[in-house]
This record gives structure tokens, C-alpha cells and sequence, in this order.
């Protein structure tokens, strides 16, 4: 099969059934109205279920019953949505289910704006509901990308038995590109049988699996949280994703920006290199786990002066990027959080202003 | 300079003009359509309907005739008409929207305004509207200014979007769009492309396409669609329909849209 001309939402979409999930619950937003509307057509063709719930807190319990009977399920949403679904992506974490969900954010606080955002930073990588617990976030560039990390979500959803996050802004689930789908995975997760709760006879053993969040004795919670830290470790060491752009060169600054916003940084940068003027990026794939260690070494070129975070919110990653860059350098915010995403000539003008 | 091409001229729906050798788009004639009066544009959702619309708005402009486009739009927030708004107005090319305080709501909100311009048409009034059945809901609520009117309803369609791929699933979206319409389509738009990554190939496989999806349904192809980027590589003479340039005009932030005013002389 050649190339399609797929919108974001509708790529997120197809790369889920391509991802073997047949089953996605969900409760429509803007702007990914279009993902459930998209998988409310394509779910029947494919024999997989489409259920639209009451709200969101309902569509997330209705992921956690479903993955703890051992589907592959998701679900999709925008910020305030996504809000809604922090208490059952609690559960989810805390019960060790797998379950894949996205955010395709707009512009918040409170109901904000329906235009393009990544202010839901802290929400997907610091938390969002409570407890201890982590989300792996991954945040794509492209329609391409989220096709790629919708298919790569699922194993490691079950690889962890953890949530995992797709953050994108409202452009990478509006926008049109081409895009090719990868070969279909298999459509159960080959480790059900350490959680699912689908029979012994069916698992052959005599293992009764327990689906719980609740630990009343405190040992044993600590117990817990100190095994779902580990695995949060496991996943700093495994599963850092980023890409470099223009690092072979002399920079003189260092651009951090993710999703839409590296869009942008790269066409800055390219132009910069034009004037004379070299600006290295690393744009993080993962958020969670973050680059830590390759924002480091990119900050640790002679050239380089400082390290800007761009992005569309009021500066949630800095503090991570000034975690990673450990006082090598300064490290200075530039974005808009309103729905305009910043022009190519906007992010030069910054860049340039803290040189 | 208006050249009519009678032999062609039984083969097309329309008369091909022929632009000032100036405005020549690498040494390749660019043939015009000829579409006045009301043009209602619809299509699958994502089928192109917007960038049509603008392009096609800017080319009649240019023909000289008086255009007024209006975004009727109430579905999808983002990549609308209204995006293009001060780029066309710059031409001339007055286009309504909603009031500018409900410019980025999600709202279904149909100005006054539109049912007053199919009353009183300018030479060449557009109206581009939502994707899918659901997008053209709204001429439903304009039927009574539509009633007695000559429109041409045009479907766009690309082969490369998902459900539009086969003729059968451009049949299929025509009779959910007139049903919910109340509305007839006259003609089909080729639109065929992959934005940036649009080969000639791509551009003659969906040629071919638009003209058996013309046949099996009995609608004529009114013009195909090329961007002004590929128009070089492409042989004008492979069509028998015109051909409408597209100056691409909903891009990303990262890129730039085609200058449209430096076209202008």
C-alpha cells in the first residue's frame, strides 16, 4: 500500500487498528473529535468495538475493565478530557493495567481554547491524578510520527504494564501530511497472562490474577510503590527517544522544543544557518522519560551559550531541560500558550535576544 | 486574451482562456475555467475543499470577475477560509465569516450576511463548505435563498484520502452529501495530491481517476487540480479539462504559503 493523505486525528486512528487494538472508548473534543469519528466508521469494518461514553471519567474506567480482561485498548482526548481521565489513568498505573491514551491539547486553563497548546506538560509527565505514579510520555512531530508511536505505545503499554501518553498539540491531530503504515501487529498482548483477568483455565495455570489499586497495609503499599518506581527507572534506561538537528555544527545556542514547536525551530534554525548563525537543536520523543543526557552533552559544545526551551506553554519544560543541563549554561524560555504557534521569524527573534 | 478552443470546447464544460504570456507558470500555458454565478464546493472532509476554494477564487479574480467567498465551514476549527482572509482581501476578494469575536469558536454559527450574497450574487459567489454530509447541513438552512437559483454544486475529490479511494466511495459520500444537502451535484473537482509529496505520476493516476469517476456517475469533471510547484514537470496537453493552479495557501506555521498578491500586476 502507497502513501495516504491522512489528518493527524484520523492517522492516530488507523495506526491504532493497524496497532491490533479493537477496542477504543471514547468521548468526542475538539480538536480530536475526528479520531473518534474516524474509529466510530473503521471499528465496525474491522470487527473491533467503538463506544462513545458518558464522559470521560466513564471512558477511562471502561479502558481499565477492558485491559484488565486483557484487551488492547485506548482511548483519545483533549486537555480538559484528559483532565477528567487523571483519576482512572490513576487506577490504571496503580493496578499495573496497560492502556494507551492520547492527548491532542488545546489551550487551557479551565475550558482555555480549542487552538494548539502543550501546556498539558506537567500533566502528562508530573503526574495529573495522584499518587506515585509515572505515565511514559511520547511526543510526536508528525502525522508519520504519531503513526509510528501509536504502533510502538501498545507493546510498551504492555511491556510495563503502564499507561502510556501520546502527547500532541491540536495541529498535529488537524493537520493533512502523507503517510505509510507499517505491517499490523498482533492483536493481543503476548503478556496478558501476568494480569488478565481472563480464567485460570484459560491461562492454564493456577495463578489467580488480581486486578487492585488499594493497599491498605502500609508495607505492602510502600512495597508497591517501590516496584512501580523500578520500573519507572527501567524505563529512564530504556526508553530515552530524541533526535538532533544541525548538532554537528558550531552552535552557539541550543534549542529544546517537542512536537509542532520543533516544526517551527527546525525552519528557524535552517534559516539562522542561512545568515551565518549556527543553533543546534534536541527535540525530545520522549518526555518521560526525558532526555536528560543528551540535552547535557549537546549543552556542553564550546560554541555553545546558552539553551533556549521553546514550546507552547509558559515554560513547563525548563525545568527539566535546567535539570539535564545542570548549570553548564543558562537556560531561557520562549513560547506563547494562547493558540498562535510562534512564527519561524518569532523563534529567531528570541533566540537571537538571548545571545 | 480569451481564446476559445472549439474543439476542445465539446470535451470540456466550459471555454478555455488563455492567460497573458506573463503569468505563464513555467512556460506552461495555464488553461482557466469558466464557472460564474453560484459555486457551492463540497466534498469528503479533508478532501481539499478550502485550498480549492481560495485557489479558485484567485483565479477568477484574476479573470477579472467580482468574487465574494464565503466560509461556510461550521464543522472544523482549524484550516478554514478564514485563515486566507487578509491575503484575499488584498486581492479584492471579499470574504464572510463569522463575527470576528466567534472567529476560533467551535461553534456552528452561519452568518446573516451569506444568505444575502445568493440573493444578490456577485459575478462569481462561493461557498465552500464543512466536510461530509455533515458539513453541508447548512445549505439545508439556506434552501429558500438557494430556490430558484442556477448553482453549480461541485464535488472535490482526492483518491489518495482515506474512503475516497474508490469510485464507489465517492459515490457513496455524493448521496449522503445531496441527501443531507437537499441539494444536486452538478460536476467533480480532481483534486488528487499528497500536498508536498504530490509526483506528476500522482497527478495523471488521479486524472484518471476523476475521469472514471465522471463516467461511472455521469457528472462532468469540471477541472483538476495541480500545485504550482509540479505545473513544470506536468504536460498540459494530457487533459482535456482545465486545469486550476494551486497557490497553496493553508500551510503549517513552519512553512510559507504562496505569495498571491506578487501575481497580480
Amino acid at each position: 500500500m502507497g502513501k495516504i493523505l491522512m489528518k493527524g486525528n484520523e492517522a492516530i486512528g488507523e495506526a491504532a487498528i493497524r496497532a491490533g487494538c479493537l477496542n477504543y472508548f471514547a468521548y468526542p473534543i475538539t480538536p480530536q473529535s475526528e479520531v473518534a469519528e474516524y474509529l466510530s466508521r473503521r471499528m465496525p469494518e474491522v470487527g473491533g468495538v467503538f463506544l462513545q461514553g458518558e464522559s470521560e471519567v466513564a471512558v477511562s474506567y471502561m479502558l481499565f475493565g477492558a485491559s484488565a480482561c486483557g484487551a488492547r485498548v485506548f482511548t483519545t482526548s483533549s486537555s480538559p478530557g484528559i483532565s477528567l481521565m487523571s483519576e482512572g489513568i490513576s487506577y490504571i498505573a496503580g493496578a499495573q493495567c496497560p492502556a494507551v491514551f492520547v492527548n491532542i491539547m488545546r489551550g487551557g486553563p479551565g475550558l482555555g481554547g480549542i487552538l494548539p497548546s502543550q501546556a498539558d506538560y506537567f500533566q502528562s509527565t508530573k503526574g495529573g491524578g495522584h499518587g506515585d505514579y509515572r505515565l511514559l510520555v511520547m511526543a510526536p512531530a508528525s502525522v508519520q510520527e504519531a503513526v509510528e508511536m501509536v504502533m510502538l505505545a501498545f507493546p510498551l503499554a504492555e511491556k510495563y504494564r503502564n499507561p502510556v501518553m501520546l502527547l500532541g498539540d491540536g495541529l498535529i491531530g488537524q493537520m493533512m501530511e502523507p503517510v505509510e503504515f507499517p505491517d499490523h501487529l498482533k492483536s493481543e498482548p503476548t503478556n496478558k497472562d501476568e494480569w488478565a483477568t481472563n480464567g485460570m483455565d484459560t491461562r492454564g495455570s493456577n495463578k489467580r490474577n488480581l486486578v487492585k489499586s488499594l493497599f491498605l497495609d502500609a508495607g505492602k503499599l510502600n512495597e508497591h510503590n517501590l516496584m512501580l518506581k523500578a520500573k519507572y527507572d527501567r524505563m529512564k534506561q530504556e526508553e530515552i527517544r530524541y533526535e538532533l538537528y544541525n548538532i554537528e555544527s558550531d552552535y552557539k545556542a541550543l534549542i529544546v522544543s517537542y512536537g509542532t514547536m520543533s516544526r517551527v525551530c527546525k525552519t528557524s534554525i535552517d534559516n539562522m544557518k542561512d545568515e551565518g548563525l549556527e543553533v543546534g537543536m534536541v527535540r525530545p520523543q520522549t518526555l518521560f522519560p526525558f532526555p536528560e543526557k543528551a540535552i547535557y552533552e549537546a549543552a556542553s559544545k564550546e560554541s555553545c551559550k546558552v539553551v533556549v526551551s521553546i514550546e507552547m506553554s509558559m515554560g513547563q519544560m525548563v525545568e527539566d531541560v535546567e535539570r539535564s543541563v545542570k548549570g553548564k549554561l543558562p537556560v531561557r524560555w520562549y513560547g506563547k500558550c494562547g493558540g498562535d504557534v510562534p512564527t519561524p521569524e518569532e523563534v529567531i527573534e528570541a533566540v537571537k535576544s538571548f545571545l | 486574451m480569451k481564446i476559445v478552443f472549439g474543439i476542445f470546447n465539446r470535451l470540456i464544460f466550459g471555454t478555455i482562456t488563455l492567460i497573458e504570456p506573463k503569468l505563464n507558470q513555467g512556460g506552461v500555458s495555464r488553461v482557466e475555467i469558466d464557472l460564474d454565478g453560484i459555486v457551492i464546493i463540497v466534498g469528503n472532509y479533508g478532501s481539499g475543499k478550502t485550498e480549492v476554494s481560495i485557489n479558485l477564487a484567485v483565479n477568477r479574480k484574476r479573470a477579472g470577475l467580482e468574487v465574494r467567498i464565503a466560509d461556510l465551514d461550521l464543522v472544523n476549527p482549524y484550516f478554514r477560509t478564514r485563515e486566507a482572509k487578509a491575503r484575499l482581501a488584498e486581492l479584492g476578494i471579499e470574504v464572510v465569516v463569522p463575527p470576528q469575536q466567534y472567529m476560533q469558536a467551535d461553534l456552528p454559527i452561519l452568518s446573516p450576511v451569506v444568505s444575502g450574497m445568493i440573493r444578490q450574487p456577485s459575478q462569481l459567489t462561493l461557498l465552500d463548505t464543512g466536510g461530509d454530509d455533515v458539513g453541508v447541513n447548512v445549505l439545508a438552512a439556506l434552501g429558500a435563498a438557494l430556490s430558484g437559483k442556477k448553482i453549480h454544486v461541485l464535488q472535490v475529490v482526492n483518491p489518495f484520502r482515506p474512503f475516497t479511494d474508490t469510485t464507489g466511495g465517492c459515490l457513496k459520500i455524493r448521496y449522503e452529501i445531496e441527501r443531507a444537502s437537499r441539494l444536486s451535484i452538478s460536476g467533480i473537482i480532481g483534486n488528487a495530491n499528497l500536498i508536498d509529496e504530490t509526483t506528476v505520476k500522482d497527478i495523471y493516476t488521479g486524472y484518471d481517476f476523476a475521469l472514471g469517476l465522471s463516467k461511472e456517475s455521469g457528472l462532468p469533471l469540471k477541472f483538476v487540480t495541480v500545485a504550482a510547484e509540479l505545473m513544470p514537470e506536468i504536460d498540459i496537453k494530457h487533459f482535456t479539462c482545465p486545469v486550476l493552479l494551486i497557490e497553496r495557501q493553508l500551510v503549517p506555521p513552519w512553512k510559507r504559503s504562496f505569495s498571491l498578491a506578487s501575481k497580480m500586476e
